[in-house]
């Protein structure tokens, strides 16, 4: 034992120090940089106090780090989405919001915790197991000391590791101008984050669904390949960037294995080629795929080339070659060897130019550039090529991609068929599932991206709270989509099983607000936050922070009856009203929050009953802004724009897509983590 | 029933004995010929290998049931009693001779099927023999070279027997058998760059073309090719369609293969770009290190095997527990460099040159200061390195140790010089540098390999250009690894940073992996895998090129070198020869018909190649080993077919 603790205490020690440098490195930064994606702070923040105050209170502390965490989170959205402009109100708002959650917490645990930041609960599974442990916790408390011991080394381990993997919030935007919003971890891939989206959206999950990287700036666009790290492209972004993650479909992602004719034999006329059997195509697959190298597509011709920053398109002869892109030097012939290289495919990404023709005085508007993905302005580094047609530009892109990628690109392809051919019967399983629990047939709905009907689980959700064992069927529905235990997926059953209640009733709304399929990160919450930290009382409610998550999710899905009926509970719970009192909140932090002004009155009063969850606020936030909370606040229309208004500029109009879309915020997320939590406490408590 | 003398020289009695005269009759059968001869020779020894060669049809009678009659000999033929298998002079992709013992009398085909089978590598049918090239003055130099004599060497049984290194059991019996077992499967120290040039080259697509005519003819015999015995012949990789390639079991035939392409390469058969071949250099450079480092190749798939099973054990390790050690681990405190450099940013357009501070080096950013002493206070400027390009800019002569940054900011890329006083300086720096820009922290393991490669490279500069030829040590003549444009082109001293340059991407793999690499790369190149032939297309006067490749025959313009016509083979019907006017014609889809007559090689080669390319695209469905001989003649045999 004695070896135990002083491992622990040392541990700690290091932990803190973590902390601090992640705070002082991380957060600063981030405060700045509005869609700032560095999510560090708050899986820091949030070890800190779980460690501490798991000695006591164990789980009700991890309830209320999930909560500040929540908090954090949500905080970021609002500042970021509302105060897009403000960057610098962004942290020092999170601190306040910190602080309040903790000391809601307090009620419960020491108010040490504060300071930890916060870990988003993505998953649904873990935050759904945590909830019922707490109340058992409570009366064992101080039976399994030991046991708590050990239990709080492995969480400090699991809360190191986890600690040190950055998290971002993404917001996407759909193809129809609406947006979910999602956590990222950096280990998970755009193939991740996409399945994810299919499970949200119960789009047909075919294999052109693609996650697609704008920047205004510079007028590019750039599919994301499945296989990379979300959280890498969006990390080169500026903290004041404009630029977007999409979701779409584009045919030329895969266009290549479809007709790899087209590519391959593109000297030929295309008509001449549609016809080709599938067995040919097959063959010409396997004979530059399947090979023990891949062959690139032998493109050349001439091109315009803009580059070193000047102004003028000069033509060039290019060839394609698997090492680079390569052009033929004035009075040379195109041999190998007096090719002069342009750029190798190391270190550069291959971007669409949109609409050059007036920017750069392009000949056409058939634009392609390569650059390094860290150069995020115009620059003498970026390689600017118009090509004469658009289909010539698809050549060219798909074979630079195929240059740079290879295999991976075909594995890629071969990942997305088999998700799309077990998908279909994927989603049937899931839709069935939840529609049994709830009479509400929202399955058929979910074709559309933003509305699916909220998780099946709802109904069990209200009863969820009460009853610990209900918690495990969330959890079952979970199972299904699992393919990342720390994907957003998860979270909408979570939600319904637990915080089903709050996320409903703001849905009902939301309907109204298809954009954001994903609230749970929604600014607004943060705010609410604020205003929740008054009413300490409420300590207990930590779970509904869990349910905070989910319920953004839910709003997604469909808000109908269900929701408002099964989610009974968050009225309960005050959640709804702290809703619409949530938006005035902003004040605590200091935001102008001129809207909220405007709904202060029921608001303000239901807030501070409500402020013990932070996370129930975000959620009520979170619905208010896609629509009003049906129960509690009438008013609630309003107020939502006043919830939002923090980031007025984005959330006002309600309806239209929010402009930062996509990346924003780094939030501290920890899907993974928190399952990782949940197993390691129960497994503590099973042997028991 | 008539007797008569058949005049028969046997070999045994020495060239200058009298022939033989063997009373026979016309019906008299092969065998029984045979056994007269033996019975007259009064020689008492094993002659089961020995075959009759009739010396003026150029033709074996080797089927011992027929009659005399039968085979249409008569009195007036003289024949050749003589061992069918008999040591040749085998020239190796390695640039090694070796002799063993080959078989005359069976089609070149069966002949490289068994030579193969002595050099353990598997799919002989990729293989063929290659007539040298005819030098008039290189005859002196061939006597130099050091012949491996491995006749002794040969498989008894069908199946192979291999010993626990991977080396088959016929190599075993001695240690000189051993070495030449070496020679076979490790690749061979870069030549000297005098070598290189000497060596004969290609110059332009004829001269590539009549290589081609050289090869032998896949189903006839040695020695009706003319070859004889001891005569020197080339085995070279020849269907460039690599079946089944596993390092585990191939590790001749990837030696061989690599060392067919890096020769392939040095002495432009086939044309690369500037930046494909310092990378070409920079891989040949770490093959040949690591050759002399890392045992026989053949170990090393245990090795790999342990090494994987090792790290799917720590991953899992890594998943299941907390992993309280690799926590741990991770948080004693990272290591760190700290120096005074100076710094260059052309950017600012200030011509001060190389001002001094002190350099602390963490994680994977640079941050400086004014002095060590101001350190724990704000750095002037950190810059993270993750994803920037790092170039060498060194000159051991002028002690210029200097490392270029190519930070890439939003708004471009940000371009810094730090200059170092000293090699062992540079090198630490050098190497945290290359593993920050791939988003790896001092603390990686390939820290200290990273500073111990470039301190190797950088010594590769100190020794003298003049004299390098072998690899022994770290030592080498940069220009022993591209190609003569290049050495002429550059002087040693640009073209290490050059390679150093390329050399950072590969210095972590593993001697098979380089060479894999290596052939992916060469196997990328546009030309790849076409062999050409210069042909006369029916209707057209002028000479043109026939290129055949794996998948496609391509029709090119012999001055300009563009490519006309590409033709596929899964859009051809049929090709036949007319071996009278000794004609190709191929039939398309579509009514496409081509005819063409071969001038730099016999049209038997031009048909065998497209054959045997249908031939090698048959074996990738049919799973099992066992070589379809008589489908390989059937496509490439012509009129002699079966």
């Amino acid at each position: 034992m004695d070896d135990i603790d002083a491992m622990f205490s040392e541990m700690l020690g290091e932990m803190d120090l973590l902390t601090q440098s992640l705070g002082v490195e991380t957060l600063p930064p981030e405060s700045p940089p509005s869609t700032a994606m560095e999510t560090n702070f708050g899986s820091v923040g949030f070890t800190d106090a779980s460690l501490h105050e798991l000695e006591d209170n164990d789980l009700d502390a991890l309830m209320a780090d999930l909560v500040a965490d929540l908090n954090a989170t949500e905080e970021k959205m609002a500042s970021e989405r509302g105060m897009s402009k403000s960057s610098t109100l962004p942290t020092p708002t999170v601190n306040d919001f910190s602080f309040p959650s903790p000391t809601a917490a307090p009620a419960f645990t020491p108010t040490s915790t504060s300071t930890s930041t916060s870990t988003s609960p993505v998953e649904p599974a873990a935050s759904t197991s945590p909830l019922p442990p707490p109340q058992n916790s409570k009366p064992s408390k101080e039976e399994i000391e030991a046991q708590l011991k050990a239990d709080k080394i492995k969480l400090a381990l699991e809360k190191l590791k986890e600690a040190k993997v950055k998290k971002l919030v993404v917001r996407v935007e759909m193809s129809n101008g609406s947006s979910k919003t999602l956590m990222v971890d950096e280990r998970q891939t755009v193939r991740d984050v996409l399945d994810n989206l299919f499970e949200k959206t119960h789009c047909d999950c075919n294999i052109d669904w693609c996650l697609c990287e704008t920047s205004p700036d510079l007028q590019t666009e750039r599919g994301l390949e499945d296989h990379e790290h979300m959280v890498e492209p969006l990390s080169a972004w500026t903290r004041d960037s404009e630029n977007k993650v999409l979701f779409q479909q584009r045919e030329d992602k895969y266009a290549i294995f479809k007709d790899p004719q087209n590519f391959y034999i593109w000297k030929k006329d295309r008509n001449t080629l549609k016809d080709m059997k599938e067995k040919e195509k097959e063959m010409l697959l396997e004979e530059n795929f399947c090979g023990t190298s891949i062959i690139v597509p032998d493109l050349e011709g001439l091109l315009h080339l803009k580059e070193d920053g000047k102004r003028s398109w000069k033509p060039r002869y290019f060839l394609l070659r698997a090492s680079g892109m390569y052009f033929v030097p004035k009075g040379k012939t195109k041999t190998s060897r007096d090719l002069v290289c342009l750029v190798q495919f190391d270190n550069v990404n291959v971007y669409h130019g949109k609409d050059y023709k007036n920017k750069y005085k392009a000949p056409t508007d058939h634009c392609f550039l390569l650059k390094h993905p860290q150069i995020q302005k115009e620059s003498q580094y970026i390689k600017y090529l118009c090509c004469d047609d658009e289909w010539t530009m698809t050549l060219w892109v798909t074979g630079i991609r195929i240059a740079k990628y290879g295999m991976t690109l075909y594995e890629n392809y071969k990942t997305a068929v088999k998700k799309t051919s077990s998908s279909a019967s994927w989603t049937d399983i899931v839709t069935s599932n939840a529609s049994t629990p709830s009479p509400t047939p929202k399955a058929k709905a979910a074709n559309g991206h933003a509305p699916k009907p909220a998780q099946e689980s709802a109904p069990t959700a209200p009863s969820n709270q009460s009853a610990f064992p209900p918690p495990p069927p969330p959890v079952g529905i979970l199972p299904p989509p699992p393919p990342d235990p720390g994907l957003p997926p998860p979270p909408p059953a979570s939600m319904l099983a637990k915080g089903s209640l709050p996320p409903p009733p703001p849905f009902s709304m939301g309907g109204s607000f298809p954009p954001p399929p994903m609230d749970d990160l929604p600014p607004p919450p943060p705010l609410d936050d604020d205003e929740v930290e008054m009413p300490p009382d409420f300590m207990p409610p930590p779970p509904p922070p869990v349910m905070g998550f989910p319920t953004p999710p839910l709003p997604a899905r469909g808000f109908p009856s269900p929701t408002s009926g099964g989610r009974p509970p968050p009225p309960a719970r005050g959640f709804p009203s702290p809703t619409p009192g949530g938006r005035p909140p902003p004040p605590a932090r200091g935001f102008p929050s001129p809207t909220p002004g405007g709904r202060p009155l029921p608001p303000s009063p239901s807030g501070r009953i409500l402020p013990p969850q932070p996370s129930p606020v975000s959620l009520a936030t979170g619905s208010p802004e896609g629509s009003l909370p049906p129960p509690p606040p009438p008013p609630p229309p309003p107020p939502p724009p006043a919830v939002m208004a923090p980031s007025p500029m984005v959330r006002k109009a309600g309806p239209p897509p929010p402009k930062r879309t996509t990346p924003v915020s780094a939030a501290p997320s920890g899907g993974d983590f928190m399952n990782e939590l949940m197993v390691a406490m129960q497994k503590k408590r099973t042997p028991q | 029933m008539a007797a008569w003398d058949l005049t028969v020289i046997v070999e045994e009695l020495g060239p200058e004995a009298p022939p033989l005269k063997v009373s026979v009759t016309s019906e008299l059968h092969i065998g029984g010929v045979i056994l007269k001869i033996v019975e007259k020779t009064q020689i008492k020894k094993d002659w089961s290998d020995h075959g009759l060669w009739w010396e003026q049809k150029k033709l074996w009678v080797l089927r011992a049931a027929w009659s005399l009659d039968k085979c249409g000999i008569h009195a007036d033929a003289r024949l050749n009693f003589m061992p069918q298998h008999k040591p040749l002079r085998l020239g190796l992709p390695n640039g090694a001779t070796v002799l063993l013992s080959a078989s005359f009398s069976a089609p070149v085909f069966r002949c490289v099927v068994g030579l193969c089978q002595i050099l353990n590598i598997r799919h002989p049918e990729e293989l063929s023999l290659l007539r040298p090239l005819e030098e008039k003055k290189k005859k002196k130099v061939k006597s130099q070279e050091t012949v491996y004599d491995i006749t002794g060497a040969s498989v008894t049984s069908g199946s192979m027997l291999t010993l626990a290194n991977g080396m088959p059991a016929h190599f075993a019996q001695s240690a000189e058998y051993e070495a030449v077992y070496k020679i076979l499967s490790v690749s061979q120290p870069a030549p000297a760059p005098e070598t290189i040039a000497k060596t004969f080259r290609p110059a332009n697509i004829v001269e590539k073309a009549q290589v081609n005519g050289r090869w032998l003819d896949s189903s006839r015999s040695l020695l009706q090719q003319e070859i004889n015995e001891n005569d020197m012949l080339q085995l070279r990789f020849k269907y460039f369609t690599f079946h089944d390639m596993t390092p585990k079991h191939d590790a001749v035939r990837l030696t061989q293969l690599f060392e067919q392409a890096r020769w392939a390469i040095l002495l432009e058969e086939i044309d690369c770009t500037e930046e494909e071949m310092m990378l070409f250099a920079a891989l040949q450079y770490h093959i040949g290190k690591v050759s002399l480092t890392e045992p026989q190749m053949t170990s090393s798939p245990a090795m790999d095997d342990l090494d994987s099973a090792l790290q799917c054990l720590e991953l899992k390790l890594d998943e299941e527990s907390g992993s309280g050690a690799d926590m741990l681990d991770t948080m004693t405190p990272a290591p760190e460099l700290h120096d005074y450099l100076k710094i260059f940013r052309p950017k600012k357009l200030t011509l001060k040159g190389y001002k001094q501070f002190w350099f602390t080096f963490k994680d994977t950013s640079i941050s400086y200061y004014k002095s060590k002493e101001e350190s724990l206070r704000e750095p002037i400027q950190q810059m993270n390195l993750k994803g920037c390009e790092v170039t060498p800019d060194v000159s051991i002569a002028g002690q210029k140790f200097c490392i270029k940054l190519l930070i890439p900011e939003s708004d471009g890329m940000n371009e810094v010089y730090l200059r170092c006083e000293n090699e062992q300086q540079y090198s630490k720096w050098m190497a945290a540098c290359r593993l920050a820009s791939k988003g790896k922290t001092l603390a990686d393991s390939s820290y200290s390999s990273e500073v111990e490669s470039i301190e190797s490279f950088l010594a590769m500069q100190r020794t003298n250009p003049g004299t390098a030829s072998a690899q022994t040590d770290e030592s080498i003549n940069t220009h022993s690894l591209v190609s003569p444009r290049y050495q002429k082109k550059y002087k040693p001293k640009q073209l290490t940073p050059r390679i150093l340059e390329s050399y950072q991407n590969v210095a972590q793999l593993s001697l098979t992996e380089a060479i894999q690499k290596f052939l992916q790369i060469w196997q990328g190149l546009p030309d790849f895998g076409v062999a050409y032939f210069v042909v006369k297309f029916k209707g057209c006067r002028k000479d043109e090129v026939l290129g055949i490749a794996n998948n496609r025959l391509i029709r090119i313009d012999l001055s300009v070198g563009d490519v006309v016509k590409t033709w596929r083979y899964n859009t051809m019907k049929q090709w036949n020869v007319n071996w009278d006017i000794r004609q190709v014609r191929i039939e398309f889809n579509g009514n496409v018909n081509i005819a063409f007559s071969c001038v730099t090689a016999d049209c038997k080669i031009v048909h065998e190649y497209i054959g045997g390319y249908i031939f090698m695209s048959t074996r990738s469905r049919e799973l099992s080993n066992t070589l379809n001989e008589e489908l390989f003649h059937k496509l490439t045999g012509g009129h002699e077919a079966l």
